[in-house]
Order: structure tokens, then C-alpha cells, then sequence
């Protein structure tokens, strides 16, 4: 196999360019017989000639988009138009018109065979023109430990240009040397390479030649992972603030418009987590209408459902204070049973008109995926959820603070009658403050759809812990809220890791329990005579 | 003394209700018992659990009124308490399956066989014992609300922070019990429960006799919670729930009052929980649900907060209500639920019991039309009328 | 009963009476065999169950336009036990007792089947329970439509470790006594093909856990020991949405580390974008993509039935409609509705299933069923990979746990037990 890639690479340039595409034409169409193995042994085959027009072709294989004409088993990729398939030559990618449903037949792939074309694209890519392409080759080689694969890098490491890429080559090099039955001097500074990167994949290579028969091999293994596992020490620490960092952003989130309603207010306001849920509902509702009329623009769906979300949520909150709880402001404490009927007949409304089942809301382009800083992934969703509820947070503040709604949001919760005689419309403040803090739960709604369930029972999952917040932080201290919520959210992720999921919950509660005695109005508490209302 | 207490506390409605209680727990068991099933008044074994099951639940929204209505506690965790009373009832109840388990352990209950666990471990100890396992159904609530209300009255935490941290309470219990190493079964619980006492939890007769167990229970707690509240404590309370602070000025020590009443109800909800669970025949970590015990509070509110007949007549009409939408209206019986409690808050708000006795009134006043009074109020002014509420909360 | 004597009790004994009165309903003009559906319409599970519901609906629709059942129409009743386990003992008390029901299809969660399985024995009526589930279990009264632990559990192990390789294992769970059974026998099955203690981790989580971050960081770590990794997921329907969200986020592929699940089908997928999932696998004994004529028929008539054709069918549907199925033919077989001649006729009873084949009820009433392998498509369905060759028979006691070895059911006379002992050749579990 090693001597056929040689040769080809030596050969493809000479041989005639015709004879070429006919050999590589045959390999291709003999993909569709046979089972998994079979196949396997195809896709080897095709990297072994080491031709990059192959490549599209097991792309196409690896997505599930290469089938086969069942009247003469000749293979194209395939496009789906209406109820038939568009198809594509898989060489030249010309267009060969299209077919019904029944004449193709798809080319199954599994895990395996996935990882085969993997590394079979890797060793083809290698000399592609896009860097990025390259650096996805080489890596793919690191990953597969390809033996076949190091002449290839050999050679394409003499023409790189891109130090980024070369890095990745070598690695990608030093990773196949490992499995390669090659001397020991090059397997050491292979182990140095590895070491180098002091990443998780480095000690997962590193680990699996810690126990071969070579004790110098052995030794120097077993020291590069002690180095590679004191940095990820350091690491994973960084990862469990980041985590606590992202909980605690879901929490203030899901807490924050609870802060206006509840805080503020004092509505002790259990269909609070229904609003959240409204808002991710909201979210479904205009992708569906993106999905149907512009899916091109698809990826800014949630800059729209945004709005769309504050309105629903705010409106449903305004009709709730004006229906409901303004007959209410002499007995708070029983706005938790109104409220929590509310609750049900809003879950219950949602499960009528969009049904029981989880609703699919899709990450935009933007929020999907992740990005590493050194070795700490990030994905994208989390990063923008704790920059939104940053956002969201300090928009709140600056309204309750310095703008007039603001002051007369505060003197009406501080003091009903003498605001009234100021000459505020109680009333209209009333409604309005309810309706900010619901549309605020409502925009939560929006970010939370983008990494939990859409179904009827969102908002009973967040309703508990956003109380805790709120609480934990003072009631009716928006800076409580939000140093509760990154506290609850760290300590937990923190605890985490000893304790296990449920523990660390456990534990996380009787520390509000505990916290609440020895301070009993919660991290801020508010100063004055209303306090003890 | 008691008995002074009591013809202070005992109005014409709470003695109706003890009459009617003691009346059902003979009167339902036998009706059940000794008539045939053709018979017209015959009971069928089906109600008289169901009933069972709300009387229960009744005894619980009387403790829970205890707390609420004349001590200002807003507790949104009663359902712990009633939980680990049942949880004391179904660990003896699991200790008489003895070899009648699927794997036929003799000691050890199913689930621990089937985790592998070899021996018992020390908490379940003494369970085998009834009165030993009825002990702990009071005293296991009784102390953790003795510990929990130890530190919160004394640190003075109120109001609204009290209710949250109970819902704290009963959530992390709620984890707790769910973790399958705790040794309580996980999220399954306790089931497969054989017989009670030697009885047959199965048979007519247990079943009957369980009835007239809560029946009797919830009249028992009724008698108690008139004794204390028209006793001269009760006037405390009453005290510390329409002005904490000048109770406290006074010279009463609040928080060894609060922690009293507190105790007691917590220790009468683990009674209930205890008569709950032969009666459905299982017990689970769902039971701690927060939502559970906002229900509670919720009968309370329906009856009439702070007026002892008004819980056990709200616990029953609701979980009646609950019972008959579930199946008359499955899929929207939730509307109708979620209706009742706007509609009870709204329009009732001194629940089902405030409602009857301005009904009286009125008729009183129309009967003696020499004092003119106002024919209706707004419920903001009734609510104006209670400047507790305020206070309380 | 009638309302006139209700009128002579008083207080509670009145309430009492208006409960039964109330349940009893009005009489049906014709007289029925009636069908109780006993699923969660309401709470967190109705998410799954509701789906079950309509299916069950469907089934007894299609049945009475055929002719209904020894002559007479079907009459489902429906109940919401909302997701609150002992309301679904409740219930299902209601719906022997009061609404006097020939059979019950029902409950989802092992709980609400545990809760329910003692008033079953009590009242001696018939259960259909199409979830997969623990094993460890076989009562008179219930019939395990769904799949046990050998039936899906140990081939998709066994197909991870011959077709992917892989040599360490993460079993990732909710912490409740499905997964915990599962992971235990999982455990003692891969020990015994020499996997190595530390090439195990288990990992238990709440119900509807949502933050994933920490446990899909440690999956990472786990998988980079220079072994072939795969998780094993028996984490429960709400919680897997966030998980393969956050799966799929972290760069997670399934040629990395596959996740086999299995509490993972159709329904759960309608609620994620399959793009970054594609490769991730589920083991059950049905899949919507199971290319069949029976079963497009059925696809055909549930699209036509719930009025919309982007909503899928699953695998505990599929097991409804075999035990559906199964039932009318054993009440067929006996000539009767009546419990103890139903439970005598159905075993052996064979339908056919949606894959293609035929299903048969076996003596510990379990059912005989293909097992499939399926990877998640972009388009949310599965891709068979591999499938058993013949039927694989439901096994209620595990071979490969301690307690339950020995242990065999057979609802056949003379034998009529469902925890025989075969070391000691007694009835009654494996003590003493």
C-alpha cells in the first residue's frame, strides 16, 4: 500500500491524464457493492492513488450524499430537487440531470467508514490551495495516527510555506511515527512534538505508548504526560470558572426579569418561568415563518424574535397586571396563587396550540460550533449568552436608573400613595413595569431556546433556581441579582466535578439556606422602611 | 384546661366538622363493609380511598393553616414534612414485605438487592417496628423543622425569604431523596407495599380502616390546632402574625413561639404523610416536589386561611376537582384548575369559608334591618378590612 | 347509583357519592368493550406520552372500522394521571373500577408502572406497557411490549465493540432505575469480555438536567486515553436535548466518540437540528426509516389520523400497536374480554411488528422482537447500520446479574410464576 502511494504519486503526473480518470471512475463505482467492509476497502483504494478529484466524491460519501443508479450501479452525488435528486457527475461535478426516488439508492456510511474517508481526505487534501483545508488534512492524520500518510507529509511539509500549517503537519507527523514501527530516536522527538501541545488528544496519544514493551519510549511517554496533565490542571480550573461564568449567565438570564417583577414589585410571581417559555416559543414561531419564506436569511432569525419575544411576553404580562394582579397590590403574598394559576393555563395553552412535543429552534451560524483558547473550548451559543445577558443586564440598569421610567418605576414601588399625589400615573407604571419585567423574561426565552428544550415544561425547570437567585441576591437589588447569579453559577460548576451533578445542587441549596440565616435579606439587602412591608 | 380552650375555640362550623368527621369514620366503613355492593347506599372500596387520600391531604392543609393563617408563616415546603412522614410509613411498610419481594430477600427490600447492597444499612434500623416507625413519622419532621425554624426565627428571617428558603429545603430534599446511594429507593421510592399492622393493604376492610385512621387523625389534629389557637399562645400568634416587631417589643420571645407552632405542624403534616401512603400504596421522591407544596398552600387559600374548617373544606373541593377534571377533562383540565385559583383569589378572597360567613351576615342584617350595613365590598376593601395581611407578610 | 340517595348522606359521605357518580358518567346507550389509556397528557412527561395517547386512539379507531371486537364497538377512555406517580395508581383503579375497562394501555416511567402493578394484581386486570425498560420485572397482569435490556442494551454494545472498535466506556445516565438496571448489567457484560475497570466511567444525572458543560468536558477527557471511546446514553427524554446541543457545540463527533442511546427516537430528535449529531447512534426495535410496507401504511394512517404529516412514529408506538394487536387477538382467541382467559390465550399469540416480521408473546410475558441499530441522519430520522438476524426473545431477569441469574417467569400452568428460582427450584425470588 505504501509502495502504490509512492507510486502514484510519482506516476500521476506522467501517466496519461485518461487512463487516470478511468481507473479512479471504476473505484468510484465500485463503491456502491457490497457491505461496510467492502467499502471500506474501496475508500482505501481510492486514497491509496492519492488523486485530490477523489475528494469530492468521498465528501459527498461521508455526508450521505453520493448514491448509486440502480439500473447500472454508476455513482453520483446527489442533490435532493422536489420528490427526485438532482445528480452530479462525481469526477468533473458536472450536472447529469436529475432521477425519481426510486431509480437511486443511497451508499451507506457508518462511524467507521466515516473515519476512514476522514483520513483518506486527509492524506488527498494535503496539498490543497486553502490553508485551512491543509490544517483540517493534518489533523485529520493526527487523529487516525495514519502510517501510510507520512511520505505525504514528507513531502508536503518541503513545500509549506504557512508555519501555522507546518506545526500542525508535524504534529500530524510526529502522531503517525508513534504508530509506525520506526526507530526510537524518532519516536523521542515525536513524543517532544506531541508533548509540545499539551492538549487532551497529546496525552490521549501519549497514554497509549506509555505501556509499550520500549522502556526509553516508555519513560519519556510518562514524563510528557506529567507535563502535559500539570498544565490541564491549571486549565481545568480556568474551564470550571468558565463554565460557572456560563451557568451563572443562564441563571441571570432567566432570573432578571423575575428581579423587576418580583423584586421590585413584589409580586411574587410564579408564571414568571411561563414567560420565559413564551419567549423561546416566540423564537420557534418566527424561525418557522424564516424556514418557509427566507431561509437564506436565516441566521438573523433571533435578531428578529428578539423584538417579537419582548412584545409577546411584555403584552401577555401587561394583560396578566391589568386582569389580575392589580386587584392584588394589598396582598402580595396571594399573587402566588393567582399567578400560579396563571402558570397552568398558560403551559396548558402552549401544549393545546403547538402540542406536547419539544419544538425544534435552531442555532444560527453564529452560535453554532466552538473555538479553543489554549485549551479551553468555548462554543460559540454559551459565549453570546453571556455576553447577551451582559447586555441585557446592563440595558435594564441604565432604565431603572436614568431614565424617567426608571424613577417613577422606583418611587411607585417605594411609596404608592405619595407617587400617586406626585401626579404618576400609578396605574399605567404599574403595567408597564410588569410588562418590562415579563418582556425581559420573554427575550431570556429567546437565548435559553438556544441550548434547552422548547416544550410546555421550560419555564417550571428555570422558576425554582430563578426565586433562589433573586433571593439569594436581595430583593430588589438588580446588582444582587446579578452577583447571585454568577455566584450560585461558579459555586456550583466548582462543586460539580467533586460532588457529581445532583450533590453539587444539593449542596449549592443548603448554602442559600445557611447564607439566608446569617444574612437574612440576601446579598443587598435594600435600607428603609420599605423593607418591612 | 383544655377544655376551656376549646369552648372558646370551638364555633358552630368546627364542631360541625369534628361531628361529621367522626360520623364518616364510622359511617363510611360500614357502609362500605356490611352492605352488599348492589346496595344503593353502598359505598365502593374506590371512594373510600380516594377519600382517605383527601382527608390526608386535609390534615396537611390544616397544619399548613396553623402556620399561615395565625403565625404568618408562609411555608412552601409543608410537602417535605408530609413527605418524610410517609417516607417513615413506607420504610416500615417495606420491612413487612419481608420474603414476599421479587428476589425473596428477607431483610433487605428489592431495590437494595438489586444494587447490590449487602446489608441494611444503620438508618433503617427499627423500621420493622410500627410503633418505632410512626415515632419517627412525627419526629423525623418534627426535628428537621425544629432545626430549620431554630435558625431562621432566630436569625429573623421573614416573610418572603422564609417561604423561598422552605422551597430551598424542600427542593434539596427533593434531590436528595432522588439520589439512588441515599438508600430510599431513588426516584421509584417505596412500593409493593403487602399488609399493615398484619392486615392486608389490599383488603376492603384495611382499606376501610385507614379511612377511618385519617378520619379520625384529621379530627384529632382539628381538636389540637382550636386548642392551641384559642389558647392564650394562640393570642400570641395571632400577635406576632398582625405585628411582629411590637409582639416582640412587648416583651414576648417571637421566635419561641413561632418555633412552637411550627414544630406542631410540621409533625402533623409527617402524620399525614404517614396515613397517606398505605392509601396509595407508594411513596417517591415527588412527593418533596415544590409544586406540591404550593398546592397545599393553595387549599389553604380556596378554604379560607386562618379559620381551621376552611383547608380540610379546600383540600377536598380541590383535590375532588382535581380528581373529576383529570378524567372528565383530560386534556383541559388544567384550564379549569388554573381557572378556580385566579377566580378564588380574585373574587374569594377570604376563600370558600370568608364566603359563607358574609353570606350569613347578610342574612343576619337583613333580618334585622334596624343596621343598615353595606351590602357588598369590593375585594379590595375586604382586603383593606384585614391590616394583618400586611403585617404578615 | 343514583342521585337521589345521594342526597340522604351528608358531608363527606356526599362527596363520596358524587365522586362515584361523577366518574360513572353518563351510560353508554350500546354496549362497549371498553379500553382505558392510562398516559401523562399533562406535566413532564407528556411530552413523550401524550404522543401514545393519540396512537392508542388511532389503533382503536382503525380497529372499529373494521368491525370492533367479538361484535361490539371499542370505547377508549382517557385519563390524565399527570406525570404524578401516585395519581397514576389512582387511575388506574378508576379505570378498572369505576369505568370497568377490559384493558389498560399505559404509563411510561418505571415509577408510574411500579405504582400502578399492585392495583393490576388487586383488581386482576391487563396492562400494556410499551416502553423499554429495566427488566428485573414479570407480573401476571402486565405485558412488556417494549424492549428489555437484552433486547436493545447489550447488541448495540456489542455492535460498538466489533464494528467501531471501541474499548472504553462511558454509560451516561439519568438516575433512576432504568438507566442504573441498564448501566448494571452493561457493566457486569462488559466485564466479562475483559474491559478493564478503569475503561469505565458511569455517570449519573437529575432528571431534566440542563447544563451539560462539566459532564461533556469530562466525556472529552475520558475519550482522550489513547482508546476508542463511545458513551452509552440512558439519559431521559427532556435532559438529551441540552446534552446533544451541548454535544454538538463542543465539536463532539460521532467518529470520535459515538453515543449510542436508548431513550432516543424520533419524538426526542423532532426537537434538534441532527446537523452536528449525524453518526450518533440509538438502539431500538423499530425506526420510522424501516423501509416496509406495513409500515408506511402505518406512517400513512398516524399522518392522516393526528392531521399533520411532519410528525414522526417511534418505537414505544410501534409497541402499542403490536400489544394492541396482540390483545384483540387473544380476546378473539378466547371468545372473552375477561382477564384471566385473556392472560391464558395471548401467550403465543404472533402479530406481525412494523419491521417486517412478526412478533410473539413468550411465556414471561415479554414479546420477541429484531433489534435495530440506527444512526441519526441530518434529516432527524435513523439509518439502520445493522440489525439482528433472527428475533431476539424479551428476557426479564438479566443473565448477568447477581440477584436475578437464576431467576426465569412462565405465566403457563403449572408453573404460573413470574420469579422462579431455578437453583432452588422454587417460586419466590432468589433468597432463602
Amino acid at each position: 500500500m505504501l509502495a502504490l502511494t509512492l507510486l502514484c504519486a510519482v506516476f500521476a503526473g506522467t501517466v496519461q491524464a485518461q487512463s487516470a480518470d478511468d481507473d479512479l471512475r471504476a473505484r468510484l463505482n465500485a463503491l456502491a457493492s457490497g457491505g461496510f467492509d467492502e467499502t471500506q476497502r474501496q475508500i482505501d483504494a481510492i486514497a491509496a492513488t492519492g488523486d485530490p478529484r477523489a475528494a469530492p466524491a468521498l465528501e459527498a460519501l461521508s455526508e450521505g450524499d453520493l448514491y448509486f443508479r440502480q439500473s447500472d450501479t454508476a455513482v453520483f452525488i446527489v442533490r435532493k430537487e422536489g420528490s427526485g435528486y438532482r445528480l452530479q457527475d462525481p469526477l468533473t461535478l458536472e450536472d447529469t440531470g436529475t432521477a425519481g426516488r426510486r431509480e437511486v439508492k443511497k451508499i451507506r456510511v457508518n462511524n467507521r467508514l466515516r473515519r476512514a474517508i476522514r483520513t483518506a481526505l486527509g492524506t488527498l487534501t494535503l496539498r490543497a490551495p486553502d490553508p485551512a483545508a491543509r490544517i483540517e488534512a493534518a489533523d485529520a492524520i493526527f487523529k487516525a495516527q495514519d502510517v501510510d500518510s507520512i511520505e505525504p507529509l514528507d513531502a508536503a511539509l518541503a513545500a509549506e510555506t504557512d508555519t501555522d500549517v507546518a506545526r500542525h503537519m508535524r504534529e500530524a507527523r510526529a502522531a503517525a511515527v508513534l504508530a509506525s514501527d520506526r526507530p526510537t530516536q524518532d519516536k523521542l522527538e515525536a513524543i517532544a512534538t506531541i508533548a509540545a501541545r499539551g492538549d487532551r488528544d497529546a496525552r490521549s496519544l501519549l497514554t497509549g505508548i506509555s505501556n509499550g514493551p520500549d522502556t526509553a519510549l516508555h519513560e519519556a511517554a510518562n514524563a510528557a504526560i506529567a507535563k502535559v496533565e500539570r498544565v490541564q490542571g491549571l486549565w481545568d480550573t480556568a474551564r470550571n470558572i468558565w463554565f460557572g461564568l456560563s451557568l451563572g449567565s443562564v441563571l441571570l438570564l432567566a432570573a432578571i426579569g423575575l428581579a423587576i417583577t418580583f423584586g421590585v414589585m413584589g409580586v411574587i410571581n410564579m408564571a414568571h418561568g411561563e414567560m420565559v417559555m413564551l419567549g423561546a416559543y416566540t423564537t420557534f414561531v418566527v424561525q418557522s415563518l424564516f424556514r418557509t419564506a427566507a431561509p437564506e436569511y436565516f441566521d438573523y432569525s433571533l435578531i428578529v424574535a428578539l423584538p417579537a419575544a419582548f412584545l409577546v411576553a411584555g403584552l401577555v404580562g401587561i394583560a396578566i397586571e391589568r386582569g389580575i394582579i392589580r386587584f392584588l397590590h394589598d396582598r402580595p403574598l396571594e399573587t402566588l396563587l393567582a399567578t400560579w394559576g396563571v402558570s397552568l393555563i398558560l403551559q396548558q395553552s402552549v401544549r393545546t396550540i403547538f402540542g406536547p412535543t419539544n419544538q425544534e429552534v435552531g442555532n444560527p451560524s453564529f452560535m453554532s460550533g466552538a473555538f479553543e483558547i489554549g485549551q479551553l473550548t468555548i462554543t460559540y451559543n454559551r459565549l453570546w449568552i453571556v455576553v447577551f445577558a451582559l447586555v441585557v443586564f446592563t440595558v435594564l440598569l441604565v432604565a431603572m436608573k436614568a431614565t424617567r421610567f426608571g424613577l417613577y418605576v422606583r418611587a411607585v414601588t417605594q411609596n404608592r400613595r405619595m407617587s400617586a399625589s406626585m401626579g404618576i400615573r400609578t396605574p399605567l407604571v404599574d403595567a408597564l413595569t410588569f410588562g418590562l419585567g415579563s418582556g425581559i423574561a420573554g427575550i431570556a426565552g429567546v437565548a435559553l431556546s438556544q441550548i434547552d428544550n422548547v416544550s410546555p415544561n421550560l419555564g417550571q425547570s428555570y422558576i425554582i433556581d430563578s426565586f433562589m437567585v433573586v433571593v439569594f441576591g436581595g430583593v430588589g437589588n438588580l446588582w444582587g441579582t446579578l452577583l447571585g447569579a454568577f455566584t450560585l453559577g461558579i459555586a456550583n460548576k466548582f462543586l460539580e466535578p467533586v460532588a457529581g451533578a445532583v450533590l453539587a445542587k444539593i449542596l449549592v441549596l443548603v448554602f442559600i439556606i445557611l447564607f439566608i440565616q446569617k444574612r437574612p435579606r440576601g446579598l443587598f439587602a435594600l435600607k428603609g422602611r420599605a423593607v418591612d412591608a | 384546661m383544655t377544655l376551656r380552650f376549646l369552648s372558646g375555640g370551638l364555633t358552630g362550623g368546627r364542631i360541625v366538622m369534628l361531628a361529621l368527621l367522626v360520623a364518616a369514620a364510622i359511617l363510611v366503613p360500614v357502609l362500605n363493609l356490611a352492605l352488599p355492593e348492589s346496595h344503593p347506599l353502598h359505598v365502593p372500596t374506590y371512594a373510600v380511598t380516594l377519600m382517605g387520600k383527601y382527608l390526608t391531604y386535609a390534615l396537611l392543609a390544616l397544619a399548613l393553616d396553623l402556620v399561615w393563617g395565625y403565625c404568618g408563616i408562609l411555608s412552601l415546603g409543608h410537602a417535605a414534612f408530609f413527605a418524610l412522614g410517609g417516607y417513615a410509613m413506607g420504610m416500615y411498610l417495606m420491612r413487612q414485605i419481608g420474603t414476599r419481594g421479587v428476589y425473596g430477600d428477607p431483610v433487605l427490600p428489592d431495590f437494595m438487592v438489586f444494587l447490590n447492597w449487602q446489608e441494611l444499612p444503620w438508618y433503617w434500623y427499627g423500621f420493622d417496628a410500627f410503633p418505632f416507625a410512626m415515632l419517627i413519622a412525627l419526629a423525623a419532621p418534627g426535628l428537621l423543622a425544629f432545626i430549620f425554624g431554630w435558625f431562621a426565627f432566630r436569625s429573623r428571617v421573614t416573610g418572603v425569604y422564609l417561604s423561598i428558603i422552605t422551597q430551598a429545603m424542600t427542593y434539596a430534599l427533593l434531590l436528595a431523596f432522588f439520589r439512588n446511594d441515599m438508600g430510599f429507593g431513588g426516584n421509584n421510592g417505596l412500593t409493593d407495599f403487602k399488609d399493615i399492622l398484619g392486615f392486608d393493604i389490599q383488603s376492603d376492610a384495611t382499606r376501610a380502616g385507614l379511612f377511618a385512621a385519617s378520619a379520625l387523625a384529621l379530627a384529632g389534629g382539628l381538636v389540637i390546632a382550636v386548642a392551641i389557637t384559642a389558647s392564650k399562645l394562640g393570642k400570641v400568634l395571632i400577635a406576632v402574625r398582625d405585628a411582629e416587631s411590637r409582639t416582640r417589643f412587648l416583651g414576648y420571645r417571637v421566635e419561641h413561639y413561632k418555633l412552637f407552632v411550627w414544630t406542631v405542624s410540621a409533625m402533623m403534616a409527617g402524620l399525614a404523610g404517614a396515613l397517606y401512603v398505605p392509601q396509595v400504596g407508594i411513596i417517591n421522591p415527588g412527593e418533596f416536589a415544590p409544586a406540591n407544596s404550593i398546592e397545599a398552600v393553595i387549599w389553604v387559600a380556596v378554604g379560607g386561611r386562618g379559620t381551621l374548617v376552611g383547608p380540610i373544606i379546600g383540600a377536598v373541593l380541590v383535590n375532588f376537582a382535581k380528581s373529576w377534571f383529570t378524567a372528565a377533562l383530560p386534556e383541559f383540565w388544567l384550564f379549569a384548575l388554573g381557572g378556580l385559583f385566579v377566580f378564588v383569589t380574585l373574587f374569594l378572597p377570604k376563600g370558600i369559608v370568608g364566603l359563607a360567613k358574609s353570606a350569613v351576615q347578610r342574612l343576619r342584617r337583613m333580618r334585622e334591618p334596624q343596621t343598615p350595613g353595606r351590602e357588598t365590598k369590593t375585594p379590595r376593601e375586604m382586603a383593606a378590612a384585614r391590616p394583618s395581611e400586611q403585617a404578615a407578610e | 347509583m343514583t342521585v337521589k340517595h345521594t342526597k340522604s348522606l351528608s358531608g363527606l359521605a356526599l362527596a363520596a357519592m358524587l365522586a362515584s357518580t361523577a366518574f360513572t358518567g353518563v351510560q353508554a346507550q350500546e354496549e362497549t368493550i371498553k379500553v382505558g389509556i392510562l398516559h401523562s397528557l399533562s406535566g413532564t412527561m407528556a411530552i413523550s406520552e401524550t404522543t401514545l395517547k393519540d396512537a392508542m386512539l388511532m389503533l382503536i379507531e382503525e380497529q372499529n372500522k373494521k368491525g370492533g371486537l367479538l361484535g361490539k364497538k371499542l370505547e377508549a377512555v382517557v385519563v390524565d394521571p399527570a406525570s404524578d406517580w401516585p395519581l397514576f395508581a389512582e387511575k388506574a383503579r378508576e379505570l378498572i373500577e369505576v369505568n370497568g375497562v377490559s384493558a389498560v394501555f399505559g404509563c411510561w416511567t418505571s415509577v408510574s408502572r411500579k405504582s400502578v402493578l399492585p392495583v393490576f394484581e388487586e383488581l386482576n386486570s391487563l396492562l400494556f406497557y410499551p416502553v423499554q425498560y429495566e427488566g428485573e420485572e414479570s407480573q401476571r397482569n402486565v405485558f412488556y411490549t417494549g424492549a428489555a435490556p437484552n433486547q436493545q442494551a447489550i447488541p448495540a454494545v456489542d455492535y460498538l465493540m466489533n464494528e467501531e472498535g471501541v474499548e472504553r466506556w462511558v454509560l451516561a445516565g439519568t438516575d433512576y432505575v432504568y438507566p442504573r438496571t441498564t448501566n448494571k448489567i452493561l457493566e457486569a457484560y462488559l466485564k466479562s469480555k475483559g474491559v478493564a475497570d478503569e475503561d469505565i466511567m458511569i455517570n449519573y444525572t437529575p432528571f431534566g438536567h440542563s447544563d451539560w458543560q462539566t459532564i461533556v468536558s469530562d466525556i472529552k477527557t475520558f475519550g482522550s486515553a489513547g482508546k476508542k471511546t463511545a458513551v452509552v446514553s440512558t439519559i431521559n427524554g427532556d435532559a438529551n436535548v441540552p446534552f446533544y446541543k451541548e454535544l454538538g457545540n463542543a465539536g463532539i463527533k460521532a467518529e470520535d466518540i459515538p453515543v449510542v442511546a436508548f431513550s432516543v427516537g424520533e419524538e426526542e430528535l423532532a426537537g434538534l437540528d441532527t446537523g452536528p449529531l449525524v453518526g450518533h447512534l440509538a438502539a431500538w426495535n423499530y425506526f420510522q426509516s424501516v423501509d416496509t410496507e406495513v409500515n408506511a401504511e402505518f406512517i400513512d394512517a398516524w399522518h392522516a389520523y393526528i392531521g399533520d404529516d411532519t410528525r414522526v412514529t417511534n418505537d414505544p408506538m410501534e409497541a402499542h400497536f403490536i400489544g394492541f394487536n396482540m390483545w384483540v387477538k387473544a380476546v378473539e382467541k378466547a371468545g372473552t374480554t375477561d382477564p384471566d382467559a385473556v392472560i391464558d390465550s395471548i401467550i403465543g399469540v404472533t402479530v406481525p411488528n412494523l419491521t417486517g416480521g412478526y412478533s410473539a408473546m413468550m411465556p414471561n410475558h415479554h414479546i420477541t422482537k429484531p433489534v435495530l441499530i440506527g444512526e441519526i441522519q441530518d434529516d432527524g430520522q435513523f439509518e439502520t447500520v445493522w440489525e439482528t438476524s433472527g428475533l431476539v426473545v424479551g428476557d426479564a431477569w438479566s443473565d448477568y446479574l447477581e440477584g436475578s441469574k437464576d431467576l426465569i417467569a412462565d405465566w403457563r400452568a403449572p408453573m404460573s410464576c413470574g420469579n422462579f428460582n431455578t437453583a432452588t427450584g422454587k417460586c419466590g425470588g432468589s433468597g432463602s
